[in-house]
């Protein structure tokens, strides 16, 4: 019986083929754009002047991790006088997410990994939500089975890490680099919060490219260098040879490397920010572009479109290369790299039937893409069956320079996104075309901090993470990388900072 | 002439290839036996091509217009042969007989037709050079097919189409054939004809080769179908053979009339007769009503929620006449309220408890169904559960698949619950298991519902002993985001179908 129906099944496949290709519309537009505005502060459009006024002891620009975290920590010390300045329409930064009537979805950040001991403010404010309980991560805040899949060799594998097809010297050189990330991260130099492992003895590592590093160990595997730079790409939003070695080995090492796998939620990281926004919400401000900020003896000035802040003390949380356009007579910052990221957010009507067999997991990459791939925002679900669903699909534009990149990410149309898209996840769902019916693209030419050669042990990183004065920086980007345990840290110990100064 | 003619050669020999090997692939997918069937058939064929031959000596007037009609049977019976064993396996218990036949009949056609072709060129060559040209041009085209057949054919086209497609070659063959031998020939509008009907068909045969699978699929099953239904969720299929009716959920048997009872009186009774006044009943999934109809023996309950996914499935066991007879109208009860919602969700939300709660969902095949299987799961069922209560899960063969029983037993254990496993033989599903959970201690009940026929008090206390060969194993437990039962289901029933 078995055998007959599973033949039947196996070969109708076969016997059928596809089915011709049928062109239905996919709507969609860029969404989140904020060039205009970041395009008046960079160009230094005219100033309005202010039609409020206002005295407050403390101003946090920025509404992301780094600024709400701030928020969240003066919250829960007493500290209630501040303000928090949001210049989008919707707080939360890279870690924003959207909804519509099939599922909510991130539209940047979209897990944290199972925070290590050394993240005690991540573990805190994950017992403060329910995540961890009694010492145990919430089943249901972990990412579902199947976590991760590549394509690989016109297969499904598990895992990203490519586990198939290897020859002896691809296995020798993943086992050779295992065993020099399993060295650095018994060293103690690696850790999250970057902060607290970073040691001199290791600044070498920061003098040269992952790549070079890479080529010093002896590793040519084509297939172990693809999996190197994808999880520079992943990261950084760069490639192996535009990163440190220190930040390269960084990702592999500062974290275990068996753990329970990565805290996730539909609509990713937009989760935290909502959490968040439940709580010191009623001080966050929105579509409040900050455009001037000025040093007046013991206190400062703050503008933005419609009001002048009055106030003791400023946290500066939105990313740091913003501070020589806002803040005045600050100089002008060398170190400071982004990398441009595109984020889709792809409705569908079915799944993709055809040469995808098996079931989809969280995340599916695609061995030797351009792209990251894409992340089922319905995988969190408790519901057995799914049919309509929103895939986040990334993309770094890490091939050419970012200043390249910002231009061509600024130049292209939507239309021209929108088939780039699709042409890639075709090499994997045949049928995608027939599947979405909608594409939202959200471009952004700041996303993530990359982590160049000399980034981490640069002075002036340095400088900005130890100010004695009342303007505090607290963007992730101060760690060299953009990712939430940083930029909570950040904002975190900002906040620390000026508690210990107002009070 | 003379290239046509032996590119004619070429094809005509691909062709007799094909149906060949379609029919040898065909045989082994289908019956399994491949260097039987492979053997068997490439014997037939040759021997009926030797019949074949032999029989060209008694053809001794119009060689060419009887090669064309060889031409077009070739083509027709070649290029639907795909397609007709496929329906035969599905609608017939005829499917050997038949391929047997059409591989002897086109085995005689191909064997006819090189004969043919060597006394219709006699004329122009000397024999010795024909008899070279011709063997030569029929060897290479064997080649040219068996490479194409496994490289492109079969993956690309399918072996319908494969069939069909050679078929229209065979047609083509004889068609220009009318033209290059048209000197030889007397009325040729009736073949021109000929020919171009069976093109016709075999283009449509191509064009349709989608709807022949899509019936054969249809039709796999070992009983009379009676009803088919495709559902938003779901393909559900009813057999009957006498008086067995049997439910298959995608593909999946769910029970057969012949022995459900001993299924669903396992199901319900042990648990349910532990309960000294058991009030409210929750049933997960169990769209046949047949659960409910075991738990509508207790008078004292008053209500039974029956939550299951597919609004088809109750809508269909409340009105067949035939279905409503097997669960004996549970759904017309009044005590019984009927859910339709995704079993984990609508668990997370619903604030009642109740006092027995029966979770009888599909076996772990996915990732989907394998969260229902999942400590998260059954601490959200825990909740619904009374203090006196207790639950019951359709956890699998303890014996066929002895890792995925034992996994389900220890992920309601790590849920908080004390576990009672049990199992027994349901012949068409072979032994089977349940895991009985609570807060409490159990102790078999001293009475069952009358007329039960299977249960009884003297043996329900045997159930729970496991002998040495379903014995427990030390599985870890199933969760969210490490769901190993998934994997040790797939690797449990693999080992048995190997």
């Amino acid at each position: 019986m078995k055998t007959r129906r599973q033949f039947v099944q196996a070969g109708s496949a076969a016997l059928v083929g596809l089915t011709a290709k049928a062109d239905h519309p996919i709507a969609g537009a860029f969404v989140n754009d904020n060039f205009a505005a970041g395009h008046a502060v960079r160009d230094g459009a005219p100033i309005s002047a202010p039609k409020f006024e206002q005295r407050i002891p403390l101003v946090i620009i920025g509404g992301g991790i780094a600024g709400l975290s701030a928020a969240w920590r003066l919250q829960k010390r007493g500290f209630h006088d501040f303000v928090l300045l949001e210049m989008n329409a919707e707080a939360g930064g890279n870690a924003r997410s959207g909804e519509n009537e099939v599922s909510a979805y991130p539209w940047a950040a979209h897990y944290v990994p199972v925070p290590g001991s050394q993240s005690i403010y991540v573990r805190e404010l994950f017992e403060e939500l329910g995540v961890l309980e009694d010492g145990k991560w919430n089943e249901r805040s972990l990412c579902f089975s199947p976590q991760e899949r590549l394509f690989l060799y016109g297969t499904w594998q598990e895992g990203i890490e490519p586990a198939v097809g290897l020859s002896r010297q691809d296995r020798e050189q993943f086992q050779k680099l295992e065993d020099l990330f399993a060295g650095y991260r018994a060293s103690g130099g690696f850790t999250i919060p970057m902060e607290l492992g970073l040691n001199q003895k290791q600044s070498a590592l920061d003098q040269i490219s992952f790549a070079d590093w890479l080529r010093r160990q002896g590793i040519d595997s084509s297939v172990v260098l693809w999996y190197m730079n994808y999880a520079c790409r992943d990261d950084y939003g760069s490639l192996a040879a535009e990163t440190s070695a220190w930040s390269g080995i960084h990702y592999f090492s500062s974290r275990p490397k068996e753990d329970p796998g990565p805290l996730t939620w539909p609509e990713g990281n937009g989760w935290i920010t909502r959490q968040l926004l439940k709580r010191v919400g009623a001080r966050v401000r929105t579509n409040q572009l900050v455009r001037r900020v000025q040093s007046q003896g013991t206190k400062y000035k703050v503008q933005t479109s419609d009001t002048e802040f009055q106030t003791d003390a400023v946290i500066f949380a939105a990313p740091t290369f913003l501070a020589p356009y806002l803040i005045e007579g600050f100089p002008h910052l060398k170190t400071f790299q982004y990398s441009p990221w595109l984020t889709a957010n792809l409705t569908l009507e079915r799944p993709p039937r055809g040469a995808d067999t098996g079931e989809r997991a969280w995340d599916n990459v695609i061995f030797n893409s351009p792209t990251l791939g894409y992340v089922d925002a319905t995988h969190q679900t408790l519901r057995t069956h799914v049919d309509r669903t929103v895939w986040t699909f990334y993309w770094a534009l890490a091939q050419d320079p970012p200043a390249a990149s910002r231009k061509f990410l600024l130049e292209k149309d939507w239309s021209y996104w929108k088939e780039a898209i699709l042409q890639d996840l075709e090499q994997v769902h045949p049928d995608i075309r027939n599947c979405v019916s909608r594409i939202d693209i959200m471009r952004m030419g700041h996303a993530m901090a990359r982590p160049s050669v000399g980034a981490i042990f640069s002075p002036e990183r340095r400088i900005l993470t130890q100010r004695h004065d009342r303007l505090f920086f607290a963007n992730s980007d101060l760690s060299g990388f953009s990712i939430f345990e940083e930029a909570q840290f950040r904002g975190v110990q900002a906040a620390d900072r000026i508690m210990q100064l107002l009070r | 002439m003379t290239p046509v003619f032996f590119i004619s050669v070429l094809l005509i020999s691909a062709c007799g290839l094909i149906y060949e090997l379609v029919a040898g692939t065909l045989a082994s997918y289908l019956i399994g036996d491949s260097v039987f069937e492979f053997s068997t058939i490439i014997g037939c064929y040759l021997f009926a091509m030797g019949i074949g031959s032999a029989l060209s000596r008694y053809i001794h007037r119009g060689l060419v217009h009887r090669f064309i009609w060889i031409e077009l049977m070739v083509g027709l019976i070649g290029g639907f042969s795909s397609a007709l064993l496929f329906l035969a396996f599905a609608y017939t218990q005829a499917f050997s007989f038949l391929m047997y036949f059409i591989v002897i009949v086109i085995g005689i056609l191909v064997g006819l037709e090189i004969p043919l072709l060597m006394r219709i060129v006699r004329e122009q060559f000397n024999f010795q050079d024909t008899v070279a040209h011709v063997l030569t041009f029929d060897y290479i085209g064997a080649l040219a097919a068996s490479l194409l057949f496994p490289i492109i054919l079969v993956p690309k086209l399918g072996l319908v189409r494969s069939a069909l497609f050679f078929g229209i070659v065979n047609a083509v063959v004889a068609l220009w054939s009318t033209y290059i031998f048209a000197s030889q020939l007397g009325a040729r509008r009736l073949l021109r004809g000929a020919c171009s009907l069976v093109l016709v068909l075999l283009a449509t045969g191509m064009f349709g080769a989608k709807k022949i699978t899509a019936a054969a699929e249809d039709n796999i099953y070992a009983d009379e179908i009676i009803l088919s239904r495709e559902t938003r969720y779901q393909h559900i299929v009813l057999t009957r053979f006498k008086d067995d009716i049997r439910l298959f959920l995608n593909s999946h048997l769910q029970f057969s009339s012949r022995d459900e009872y001993r299924y669903h009186e396992a199901l319900i009774h042990p648990g349910l007769s532990a309960i000294p006044a058991p009030r409210s009943v929750l049933v997960l999934g169990g769209g046949d009503g047949l659960a409910i109809r075991e738990i509508l023996k207790y008078p004292e309950v008053e209500s039974v929620t029956l939550v299951d996914l597919d609004p088809e499935m109750p809508r269909l066991f409340s009105s067949n006449p035939m279905l409503t007879a097997l669960n004996q109208r549970s759904f017309l009860s009044p005590k019984v309220h009927v859910i339709n919602a995704d079993a984990f969700q609508w668990i997370d939300s619903d604030p009642h408890s109740f006092d027995f709660i029966a979770a009888d969902f599909p076996d772990p095949t996915s990732y989907a169904l394998g969260k229902l299987y999942t400590t998260a799961f059954y601490r959200a069922a825990a909740r619904h559960l009374s203090e006196q209560g207790f639950m019951v899960v359709q956890s699998t063969s303890p014996l066929f698949a002895r890792d995925s029983f034992w996994c389900i037993a220890n992920t309601i254990k790590a849920a908080g619950l004390k576990t009672y496993p049990y199992h027994l033989y349901v012949p068409s599903f072979g032994e089977w298991g349940f895991v009985l959970a609570s807060r409490r201690g159990y102790l078999p009940p001293k009475t069952l519902p009358a007329n039960l026929r299977f249960l009884s008090v003297q043996t329900l206390p045997t159930l729970f002993q496991f002998p040495p060969d379903m014995a427990p194993m030390p599985m870890p437990v199933n969760t969210l985001n490490d769901q190993i039962l998934v994997r040790a289901y797939d690797r449990d029933w693999k080992d048995i179908s190997h």
